[in-house]
Protein backbone atom coordinates (compact mmCIF):
# COMPACT_ATOMS: atom_id res chain seq x y z
CA UNK A 1 0.00 0.00 0.00
CA UNK A 2 1.08 3.89 -0.49
CA UNK A 3 -0.53 6.64 0.59
CA UNK A 4 -0.08 10.38 -0.32
CA UNK A 5 0.35 12.56 2.39
CA UNK A 6 1.60 16.31 2.03
CA UNK A 7 5.35 15.98 3.28
CA UNK A 8 5.80 12.83 0.68
CA UNK A 9 4.80 9.31 0.59
CA UNK A 10 4.10 6.97 3.33
CA UNK A 11 4.43 2.90 2.23
CA UNK A 12 3.95 -0.54 3.63
CA UNK A 13 6.82 -3.11 3.62
CA UNK A 14 6.30 -6.35 5.60
CA UNK A 15 3.88 -4.84 8.05
CA UNK A 16 6.14 -1.82 8.92
CA UNK A 17 4.87 1.98 7.85
CA UNK A 18 7.75 3.92 5.83
CA UNK A 19 7.74 8.02 5.60
CA UNK A 20 9.31 9.06 2.58
CA UNK A 21 9.91 12.97 2.57
CA UNK A 22 9.37 14.65 -0.76
CA UNK A 23 12.05 17.25 -2.12
CA UNK A 24 9.14 19.27 -3.35
CA UNK A 25 7.39 19.92 -0.45
CA UNK A 26 4.64 22.18 -1.89
CA UNK A 27 4.11 19.48 -4.89
CA UNK A 28 3.33 16.45 -2.35
CA UNK A 29 0.79 19.05 -0.24
CA UNK A 30 -0.91 19.75 -3.40
CA UNK A 31 -1.46 16.21 -4.21
CA UNK A 32 -1.73 14.57 -0.18
CA UNK A 33 -4.97 13.21 -1.54
CA UNK A 34 -5.98 9.45 -1.07
CA UNK A 35 -9.79 7.68 -1.56
CA UNK A 36 -9.72 6.07 1.84
CA UNK A 37 -9.37 7.49 5.39
CA UNK A 38 -5.51 7.36 6.22
CA UNK A 39 -5.13 3.76 8.90
CA UNK A 40 -2.87 5.67 10.85
CA UNK A 41 -1.72 9.40 12.52
CA UNK A 42 -0.10 11.18 9.57
CA UNK A 43 2.30 13.07 12.91
CA UNK A 44 3.25 9.99 14.54
CA UNK A 45 4.57 8.77 11.30
CA UNK A 46 5.84 12.13 10.23
CA UNK A 47 8.16 11.81 12.78
CA UNK A 48 10.16 9.62 11.20
CA UNK A 49 10.83 11.92 9.05
CA UNK A 50 10.79 14.96 10.88
CA UNK A 51 13.05 16.09 13.84
CA UNK A 52 9.98 16.53 16.07
CA UNK A 53 6.44 17.37 16.43
CA UNK A 54 7.31 21.47 16.53
CA UNK A 55 9.41 20.91 13.69
CA UNK A 56 6.39 18.71 12.06
CA UNK A 57 3.53 21.48 12.51
CA UNK A 58 6.80 24.34 11.77
CA UNK A 59 6.67 23.28 8.56
CA UNK A 60 3.27 22.19 7.82
CA UNK A 61 2.18 25.59 8.58
CA UNK A 62 4.69 27.07 6.38
CA UNK A 63 3.71 25.16 3.32
CA UNK A 64 0.11 25.10 4.22
CA UNK A 65 0.20 29.17 3.75
CA UNK A 66 2.53 29.40 0.91
CA UNK A 67 0.41 27.30 -1.25
CA UNK A 68 -2.86 28.48 -0.01
CA UNK A 69 -2.23 32.13 -0.49
CA UNK A 70 -0.88 31.53 -3.99
CA UNK A 71 -3.88 29.31 -4.53
CA UNK A 72 -6.50 32.28 -3.53
CA UNK A 73 -4.49 34.77 -5.27
CA UNK A 74 -5.30 32.48 -8.39
CA UNK A 75 -8.98 32.22 -7.77
CA UNK A 76 -9.55 35.79 -7.06
CA UNK A 77 -7.99 36.78 -10.51
CA UNK A 78 -9.24 34.76 -12.99
CA UNK A 79 -12.35 33.73 -11.81
CA UNK A 80 -15.39 35.79 -12.72
CA UNK A 81 -13.54 35.98 -16.04
CA UNK A 82 -13.83 32.69 -16.19
CA UNK A 83 -17.87 32.04 -15.61
CA UNK A 84 -18.02 35.64 -18.21
CA UNK A 85 -16.23 33.12 -20.92
CA UNK A 86 -17.74 29.98 -20.40
CA UNK A 87 -21.25 31.64 -20.34
CA UNK A 88 -20.25 33.40 -24.41
CA UNK A 89 -19.13 29.74 -25.07
CA UNK A 90 -22.63 28.46 -24.35
CA UNK A 91 -24.67 30.48 -25.61
CA UNK A 92 -22.39 30.11 -29.07
CA UNK A 93 -22.75 25.99 -27.99
CA UNK A 94 -26.56 26.24 -27.65
CA UNK A 95 -26.82 28.55 -31.53
CA UNK A 96 -24.75 25.42 -32.72
CA UNK A 97 -26.58 22.65 -31.30
CA UNK A 98 -29.96 24.18 -32.35
CA UNK A 99 -28.72 24.51 -36.22
CA UNK A 100 -27.24 21.55 -36.46
CA UNK A 101 -30.51 19.27 -35.05
CA UNK A 102 -32.09 21.35 -38.11
CA UNK A 103 -29.85 20.62 -40.73
CA UNK A 104 -29.86 17.12 -39.41
CA UNK A 105 -34.31 16.81 -39.54
CA UNK A 106 -33.74 17.97 -43.01
CA UNK A 107 -31.18 15.12 -44.35
CA UNK A 108 -33.30 12.81 -41.85
CA UNK A 109 -36.68 13.84 -43.88
CA UNK A 110 -34.48 12.55 -47.22
CA UNK A 111 -32.72 9.59 -46.09
CA UNK A 112 -31.88 7.88 -42.34
CA UNK A 113 -27.92 6.50 -43.28
CA UNK A 114 -25.04 5.49 -41.08
CA UNK A 115 -23.80 9.30 -41.55
CA UNK A 116 -27.06 10.50 -39.94
CA UNK A 117 -26.98 8.31 -37.02
CA UNK A 118 -23.02 9.20 -36.53
CA UNK A 119 -23.94 13.31 -37.04
CA UNK A 120 -26.77 12.08 -33.77
CA UNK A 121 -24.24 11.10 -31.89
CA UNK A 122 -22.29 13.83 -32.27
CA UNK A 123 -25.25 16.46 -31.33
CA UNK A 124 -25.53 14.38 -28.61
CA UNK A 125 -22.14 14.96 -27.31
CA UNK A 126 -22.39 18.34 -27.38
CA UNK A 127 -25.48 18.14 -25.58
CA UNK A 128 -23.21 16.69 -22.74
CA UNK A 129 -20.74 19.17 -23.27
CA UNK A 130 -23.45 21.62 -22.84
CA UNK A 131 -24.73 20.17 -19.63
CA UNK A 132 -21.27 20.32 -18.22
CA UNK A 133 -20.26 24.15 -18.58
CA UNK A 134 -23.56 25.03 -17.08
CA UNK A 135 -22.89 22.85 -14.15
CA UNK A 136 -19.35 24.43 -14.48
CA UNK A 137 -21.18 27.86 -14.40
CA UNK A 138 -23.32 27.14 -11.42
CA UNK A 139 -19.75 26.04 -9.08
CA UNK A 140 -17.72 28.85 -9.54
CA UNK A 141 -20.78 31.47 -9.73
CA UNK A 142 -21.76 30.21 -6.43
CA UNK A 143 -18.21 30.39 -5.07
CA UNK A 144 -17.39 33.80 -6.58
CA UNK A 145 -21.11 35.77 -5.83
CA UNK A 146 -22.62 33.69 -3.04
CA UNK A 147 -24.81 36.58 -2.37
CA UNK A 148 -26.01 37.41 -5.44
CA UNK A 149 -26.23 33.58 -6.69
CA UNK A 150 -28.33 33.18 -3.47
CA UNK A 151 -30.69 36.15 -4.21
CA UNK A 152 -30.97 35.80 -7.95
CA UNK A 153 -30.13 31.88 -8.81
CA UNK A 154 -27.10 30.95 -10.82
CA UNK A 155 -28.16 31.33 -14.10
CA UNK A 156 -29.16 35.45 -13.53
CA UNK A 157 -25.64 35.63 -11.29
CA UNK A 158 -23.85 34.88 -14.18
CA UNK A 159 -25.55 36.92 -16.81
CA UNK A 160 -25.72 39.90 -14.60
CA UNK A 161 -21.63 39.19 -14.32
CA UNK A 162 -21.33 38.89 -18.07
CA UNK A 163 -23.04 41.75 -18.83
CA UNK A 164 -21.39 44.25 -16.51
CA UNK A 165 -18.55 42.52 -17.48
CA UNK A 166 -16.63 41.67 -14.24
CA UNK A 167 -17.41 41.21 -10.31
CA UNK A 168 -15.78 44.72 -9.82
CA UNK A 169 -17.94 46.56 -12.54
CA UNK A 170 -20.85 45.04 -11.67
CA UNK A 171 -20.26 46.08 -7.71
CA UNK A 172 -20.15 49.38 -8.88
CA UNK A 173 -23.14 49.55 -10.59
CA UNK A 174 -26.06 51.79 -8.89
CA UNK A 175 -29.25 49.39 -8.38
CA UNK A 176 -30.90 51.26 -12.05
CA UNK A 177 -28.90 49.74 -13.81
CA UNK A 178 -28.82 46.50 -12.30
CA UNK A 179 -32.61 46.69 -12.82
CA UNK A 180 -32.18 47.35 -16.65
CA UNK A 181 -28.85 45.17 -17.06
CA UNK A 182 -29.78 43.40 -20.35
CA UNK A 183 -32.74 45.42 -21.96
CA UNK A 184 -30.74 48.58 -22.58
CA UNK A 185 -31.90 48.83 -25.78
CA UNK A 186 -35.60 49.66 -25.06
CA UNK A 187 -34.20 51.63 -22.45
CA UNK A 188 -32.74 53.91 -24.82
CA UNK A 189 -35.51 53.23 -27.14
CA UNK A 190 -37.60 54.62 -24.55
CA UNK A 191 -35.18 57.52 -23.47
CA UNK A 192 -35.13 58.95 -27.12
CA UNK A 193 -38.63 59.05 -27.68
CA UNK A 194 -38.87 61.15 -24.28
CA UNK A 195 -36.26 63.39 -25.72
CA UNK A 196 -38.22 64.17 -28.47
CA UNK A 197 -41.31 64.55 -26.08
CA UNK A 198 -43.16 61.92 -26.99
CA UNK A 199 -44.33 59.84 -24.04
CA UNK A 200 -42.56 56.25 -23.10
CA UNK A 201 -41.99 54.20 -20.72
CA UNK A 202 -38.75 52.99 -19.19
CA UNK A 203 -38.34 49.18 -19.30
CA UNK A 204 -39.45 47.24 -15.51
CA UNK A 205 -36.48 44.83 -15.75
CA UNK A 206 -33.55 43.34 -17.89
CA UNK A 207 -32.59 39.89 -17.07
CA UNK A 208 -33.64 39.64 -13.99
CA UNK A 209 -37.20 39.20 -15.85
CA UNK A 210 -36.19 35.95 -15.49
CA UNK A 211 -36.45 35.16 -12.15
CA UNK A 212 -39.54 34.06 -10.58
CA UNK A 213 -40.00 36.19 -8.38
CA UNK A 214 -40.75 38.52 -10.68
CA UNK A 215 -41.96 36.51 -13.68
CA UNK A 216 -44.51 35.24 -11.10
CA UNK A 217 -45.98 38.49 -10.01
CA UNK A 218 -49.20 40.45 -12.33
CA UNK A 219 -47.32 42.70 -14.12
CA UNK A 220 -48.65 45.88 -12.44
CA UNK A 221 -46.53 44.65 -9.77
CA UNK A 222 -42.96 43.45 -11.38
CA UNK A 223 -41.80 46.37 -11.50
CA UNK A 224 -41.62 47.25 -7.90
CA UNK A 225 -40.70 43.81 -7.16
CA UNK A 226 -37.70 44.24 -9.87
CA UNK A 227 -37.12 47.76 -7.94
CA UNK A 228 -36.66 45.43 -4.72
CA UNK A 229 -34.88 43.34 -6.01
CA UNK A 230 -32.27 45.43 -8.07
CA UNK A 231 -31.65 47.26 -4.72
CA UNK A 232 -30.82 44.00 -2.89
CA UNK A 233 -28.75 42.75 -6.03
CA UNK A 234 -26.46 46.06 -5.94
CA UNK A 235 -25.82 45.03 -2.25
CA UNK A 236 -25.11 41.29 -2.76
CA UNK A 237 -22.84 42.45 -5.92
CA UNK A 238 -20.34 44.76 -3.18
CA UNK A 239 -20.71 42.17 -0.57
CA UNK A 240 -19.47 39.75 -2.95
CA UNK A 241 -16.91 41.78 -4.39
CA UNK A 242 -15.44 43.30 -1.01
CA UNK A 243 -16.12 40.47 1.61
CA UNK A 244 -17.11 37.30 -0.11
CA UNK A 245 -19.18 35.71 2.42
CA UNK A 246 -23.00 34.76 2.47
CA UNK A 247 -25.00 37.17 4.37
CA UNK A 248 -28.38 35.34 4.67
CA UNK A 249 -31.03 38.17 5.48
CA UNK A 250 -30.33 39.70 2.25
CA UNK A 251 -32.08 36.56 0.03
CA UNK A 252 -34.62 36.48 3.12
CA UNK A 253 -35.72 40.29 2.67
CA UNK A 254 -36.23 39.31 -1.16
CA UNK A 255 -38.47 36.52 -0.62
CA UNK A 256 -40.30 38.07 2.11
CA UNK A 257 -41.34 41.11 -0.58
CA UNK A 258 -42.14 38.94 -2.74
CA UNK A 259 -44.44 37.49 -0.50
CA UNK A 260 -45.91 40.51 0.44
CA UNK A 261 -46.53 41.72 -2.65
CA UNK A 262 -48.10 38.39 -3.57
CA UNK A 263 -50.72 39.00 -0.48
CA UNK A 264 -51.01 42.03 -1.53
CA UNK A 265 -53.90 41.64 -3.89
CA UNK A 266 -56.04 38.77 -2.55
CA UNK A 267 -56.93 42.18 0.03
CA UNK A 268 -60.09 43.31 -1.86
CA UNK A 269 -61.47 40.02 -2.93
CA UNK A 270 -61.25 38.22 0.49
CA UNK A 271 -63.61 36.06 0.64
CA UNK A 272 -62.27 34.39 -2.78
CA UNK A 273 -58.90 34.04 -1.12
CA UNK A 274 -59.98 32.39 2.07
CA UNK A 275 -61.44 29.60 0.44
CA UNK A 276 -57.98 28.84 -1.42
CA UNK A 277 -55.80 27.06 0.76
CA UNK A 278 -52.77 29.36 1.59
CA UNK A 279 -49.49 26.88 1.01
CA UNK A 280 -51.04 27.03 -3.07
CA UNK A 281 -48.02 27.72 -5.50
CA UNK A 282 -48.08 31.30 -6.76
CA UNK A 283 -48.26 30.76 -10.33
CA UNK A 284 -51.74 29.21 -9.57
CA UNK A 285 -53.51 31.66 -7.30
CA UNK A 286 -52.11 34.21 -9.42
CA UNK A 287 -54.84 33.98 -12.50
CA UNK A 288 -58.02 33.99 -10.94
CA UNK A 289 -58.31 37.86 -9.55
CA UNK A 290 -57.78 39.94 -12.00
CA UNK A 291 -59.12 42.66 -11.66
CA UNK A 292 -57.99 46.54 -12.72
CA UNK B 1 -14.53 37.29 36.18
CA UNK B 2 -15.16 33.54 35.57
CA UNK B 3 -13.33 31.55 33.07
CA UNK B 4 -15.80 28.67 32.13
CA UNK B 5 -13.24 27.26 29.29
CA UNK B 6 -9.43 27.01 29.27
CA UNK B 7 -9.07 31.13 28.19
CA UNK B 8 -12.79 32.03 28.00
CA UNK B 9 -14.15 34.13 30.31
CA UNK B 10 -17.46 35.93 31.31
CA UNK B 11 -15.74 39.59 32.52
CA UNK B 12 -18.05 42.22 33.26
CA UNK B 13 -17.67 45.50 31.46
CA UNK B 14 -19.48 48.67 32.23
CA UNK B 15 -22.07 46.86 34.55
CA UNK B 16 -22.62 44.18 31.47
CA UNK B 17 -21.80 40.46 31.06
CA UNK B 18 -19.87 39.85 28.22
CA UNK B 19 -17.72 36.89 27.12
CA UNK B 20 -13.88 36.91 25.72
CA UNK B 21 -11.43 35.09 24.93
CA UNK B 22 -8.36 35.44 26.76
CA UNK B 23 -5.28 36.35 24.36
CA UNK B 24 -1.82 38.06 23.51
CA UNK B 25 -3.15 39.02 19.96
CA UNK B 26 -4.61 42.25 18.84
CA UNK B 27 -8.40 42.61 17.21
CA UNK B 28 -9.53 40.90 14.12
CA UNK B 29 -12.55 41.30 13.09
CA UNK B 30 -13.55 44.98 14.85
CA UNK B 31 -13.77 43.10 18.66
CA UNK B 32 -12.98 45.42 21.15
CA UNK B 33 -9.23 44.53 23.10
CA UNK B 34 -10.14 45.00 26.89
CA UNK B 35 -6.98 44.12 28.71
CA UNK B 36 -5.98 40.60 27.95
CA UNK B 37 -8.88 40.07 26.62
CA UNK B 38 -10.64 40.27 23.06
CA UNK B 39 -14.50 40.29 23.56
CA UNK B 40 -16.32 37.41 21.80
CA UNK B 41 -19.65 38.95 19.76
CA UNK B 42 -22.16 36.29 19.80
CA UNK B 43 -24.41 37.86 16.82
CA UNK B 44 -20.72 37.60 14.84
CA UNK B 45 -19.75 34.12 16.12
CA UNK B 46 -21.91 30.95 16.51
CA UNK B 47 -20.00 29.52 18.87
CA UNK B 48 -19.88 32.24 21.39
CA UNK B 49 -24.05 32.43 20.80
CA UNK B 50 -23.75 28.70 21.76
CA UNK B 51 -21.96 29.58 24.98
CA UNK B 52 -23.73 31.98 25.98
CA UNK B 53 -27.35 30.02 25.33
CA UNK B 54 -25.53 28.07 28.36
CA UNK B 55 -23.76 25.10 26.36
CA UNK B 56 -20.39 24.95 27.81
CA UNK B 57 -17.92 22.28 25.71
CA UNK B 58 -15.23 21.50 27.52
CA UNK B 59 -13.00 22.30 24.51
CA UNK B 60 -9.26 21.45 25.92
CA UNK B 61 -6.05 23.52 25.47
CA UNK B 62 -4.13 20.70 23.19
CA UNK B 63 -7.01 19.44 20.90
CA UNK B 64 -6.27 19.28 17.47
CA UNK B 65 -9.52 20.43 15.79
CA UNK B 66 -10.71 20.44 12.40
CA UNK B 67 -12.84 23.64 11.43
CA UNK B 68 -15.27 23.39 8.45
CA UNK B 69 -16.61 26.64 6.88
CA UNK B 70 -13.36 29.31 8.28
CA UNK B 71 -14.95 32.40 6.30
CA UNK B 72 -12.76 34.91 7.68
CA UNK B 73 -11.59 33.77 10.89
CA UNK B 74 -14.08 35.43 13.30
CA UNK B 75 -14.62 32.11 15.26
CA UNK B 76 -11.52 30.31 14.31
CA UNK B 77 -9.46 33.62 15.73
CA UNK B 78 -10.99 32.87 19.18
CA UNK B 79 -10.79 28.99 18.77
CA UNK B 80 -6.91 29.87 18.23
CA UNK B 81 -6.94 31.43 21.38
CA UNK B 82 -8.65 28.09 23.02
CA UNK B 83 -6.76 25.39 21.93
CA UNK B 84 -2.93 27.69 22.43
CA UNK B 85 -1.37 24.22 22.81
CA UNK B 86 -3.66 22.72 19.71
CA UNK B 87 -4.07 22.53 16.19
CA UNK B 88 -6.66 23.98 14.13
CA UNK B 89 -7.22 22.96 10.43
CA UNK B 90 -9.02 25.19 8.41
CA UNK B 91 -11.22 24.69 5.39
CA UNK B 92 -12.76 27.06 3.52
CA UNK B 93 -13.59 26.51 -0.05
CA UNK B 94 -14.20 30.71 -0.90
CA UNK B 95 -10.98 32.63 -1.57
CA UNK B 96 -12.57 36.18 -1.02
CA UNK B 97 -12.98 35.83 2.85
CA UNK B 98 -9.65 33.43 3.15
CA UNK B 99 -7.51 37.18 2.20
CA UNK B 100 -8.64 38.25 5.54
CA UNK B 101 -8.09 34.63 7.61
CA UNK B 102 -4.80 34.18 6.07
CA UNK B 103 -3.77 37.55 8.13
CA UNK B 104 -4.69 35.48 10.96
CA UNK B 105 -3.06 32.23 10.06
CA UNK B 106 0.14 34.02 8.86
CA UNK B 107 0.25 35.54 12.92
CA UNK B 108 -1.23 32.80 15.02
CA UNK B 109 0.98 29.53 15.38
CA UNK B 110 -2.00 26.57 15.37
CA UNK B 111 -3.95 27.54 12.10
CA UNK B 112 -3.30 25.35 9.13
CA UNK B 113 -5.33 27.23 6.52
CA UNK B 114 -6.58 25.04 3.86
CA UNK B 115 -8.60 26.36 0.71
CA UNK B 116 -10.43 23.05 0.25
CA UNK B 117 -13.70 22.05 -0.41
CA UNK B 118 -15.29 20.29 2.81
CA UNK B 119 -17.56 18.10 0.92
CA UNK B 120 -14.32 15.99 -0.71
CA UNK B 121 -12.45 15.26 2.83
CA UNK B 122 -10.50 12.64 0.46
CA UNK B 123 -8.89 15.58 -1.33
CA UNK B 124 -6.88 16.76 2.07
CA UNK B 125 -6.93 13.60 3.65
CA UNK B 126 -3.10 13.81 3.52
CA UNK B 127 -3.00 16.64 5.49
CA UNK B 128 -5.38 16.85 8.07
CA UNK B 129 -4.30 14.22 11.00
CA UNK B 130 -7.15 12.60 12.89
CA UNK B 131 -8.89 15.15 15.21
CA UNK B 132 -10.52 15.22 19.17
CA UNK B 133 -12.83 17.98 17.40
CA UNK B 134 -14.74 18.69 14.39
CA UNK B 135 -17.17 22.20 13.96
CA UNK B 136 -19.14 22.98 10.95
CA UNK B 137 -20.43 26.17 10.09
CA UNK B 138 -21.65 25.93 6.12
CA UNK B 139 -25.15 26.99 5.17
CA UNK B 140 -25.34 24.34 2.71
CA UNK B 141 -28.55 22.11 1.81
CA UNK B 142 -25.97 19.01 2.23
CA UNK B 143 -24.17 20.35 5.04
CA UNK B 144 -25.06 17.09 7.15
CA UNK B 145 -23.92 14.74 4.31
CA UNK B 146 -20.50 17.00 4.64
CA UNK B 147 -20.39 16.88 8.60
CA UNK B 148 -20.76 12.90 8.13
CA UNK B 149 -18.25 12.46 5.58
CA UNK B 150 -15.03 14.27 7.42
CA UNK B 151 -16.06 13.21 10.67
CA UNK B 152 -15.70 9.25 9.11
CA UNK B 153 -12.30 10.45 7.62
CA UNK B 154 -11.03 12.43 11.11
CA UNK B 155 -12.96 12.36 13.76
CA UNK B 156 -11.05 9.84 16.63
CA UNK B 157 -13.34 7.81 18.39
CA UNK B 158 -14.86 9.41 21.36
CA UNK B 159 -14.22 12.42 19.86
CA UNK B 160 -17.03 15.44 19.47
CA UNK B 161 -18.62 17.65 17.03
CA UNK B 162 -20.62 20.45 16.58
CA UNK B 163 -22.90 21.85 13.43
CA UNK B 164 -24.60 24.74 13.10
CA UNK B 165 -27.39 24.26 11.09
CA UNK B 166 -29.76 26.48 9.16
CA UNK B 167 -33.22 26.13 8.72
CA UNK B 168 -33.69 27.88 5.62
CA UNK B 169 -30.62 26.09 4.00
CA UNK B 170 -31.50 22.38 4.04
CA UNK B 171 -35.18 22.88 3.63
CA UNK B 172 -36.60 26.58 2.72
CA UNK B 173 -40.24 25.36 2.63
CA UNK B 174 -40.76 23.41 5.92
CA UNK B 175 -41.02 24.99 9.23
CA UNK B 176 -37.76 25.55 10.78
CA UNK B 177 -39.03 23.35 13.82
CA UNK B 178 -39.72 20.45 11.21
CA UNK B 179 -36.16 20.81 9.65
CA UNK B 180 -34.56 20.55 13.20
CA UNK B 181 -36.21 17.32 14.04
CA UNK B 182 -34.92 15.71 10.59
CA UNK B 183 -31.50 16.93 11.29
CA UNK B 184 -31.20 16.11 15.09
CA UNK B 185 -32.98 12.10 14.15
CA UNK B 186 -30.45 12.14 11.03
CA UNK B 187 -27.41 12.75 13.06
CA UNK B 188 -28.80 10.50 15.94
CA UNK B 189 -28.35 7.51 13.68
CA UNK B 190 -25.15 7.88 13.11
CA UNK B 191 -23.80 9.92 15.92
CA UNK B 192 -24.80 10.51 19.85
CA UNK B 193 -26.54 13.38 20.17
CA UNK B 194 -25.27 14.87 23.45
CA UNK B 195 -27.23 18.36 23.06
CA UNK B 196 -29.02 20.59 20.34
CA UNK B 197 -30.73 23.94 21.17
CA UNK B 198 -31.43 27.10 19.27
CA UNK B 199 -29.21 30.09 18.99
CA UNK B 200 -32.15 32.63 19.17
CA UNK B 201 -31.72 35.60 19.73
CA UNK B 202 -28.32 35.94 18.09
CA UNK B 203 -28.83 33.55 14.93
CA UNK B 204 -32.25 33.41 13.71
CA UNK B 205 -33.56 29.88 12.67
CA UNK B 206 -29.99 28.27 13.44
CA UNK B 207 -29.85 25.34 15.97
CA UNK B 208 -26.28 23.79 17.26
CA UNK B 209 -26.26 20.00 17.57
CA UNK B 210 -23.00 18.65 19.91
CA UNK B 211 -22.70 14.95 18.89
CA UNK B 212 -19.86 12.14 20.02
CA UNK B 213 -18.76 9.94 17.76
CA UNK B 214 -18.79 6.45 19.37
CA UNK B 215 -17.94 2.79 18.09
Amino acid sequence: MKWNVWFGEVVEEDGKLIAKKSNDLVESFKNASNPEALPFNLPEVGLQVFESLEDYYKTLRKIALKVTSEKVERELKREDRYVILLLKALDKLNESINMLEEKLRDIEEVKISDTTEDFRERIEELKRLRRRIEKEIEDVITKIAPNLTEIAGAVIAARLLEKAGSLERLAFLPASKIQILGAEKSLYKALARMRRGKPAKTPKHGIIFIHPFIRTLPKRKRGRMARFMAAKLAIAAKLDYFKGELDENLAESVRKKYEELRREKDKPKKEESKQEPKEEKPKKKKKKPKHR
Amino acid sequence: MKEIIHNVFIIEREGKEILATKSKYGSHYGERKIGEFREWIPSRSKLAAMILKGHIIDIKPDWKVLYLGAASGTTVSHLADIVDEGIIYAVEYSAKPFVKFLQLAEERRNIIPLLEDASTPWKYNGIVEKVDFIYQDIAQKNQIEIFFANIDMFLKDGGEGVIMVKARSIDSTAEPEVVFDRVVEELGEKLEVLAHGSLEPFHKDHIYVHVRKTK
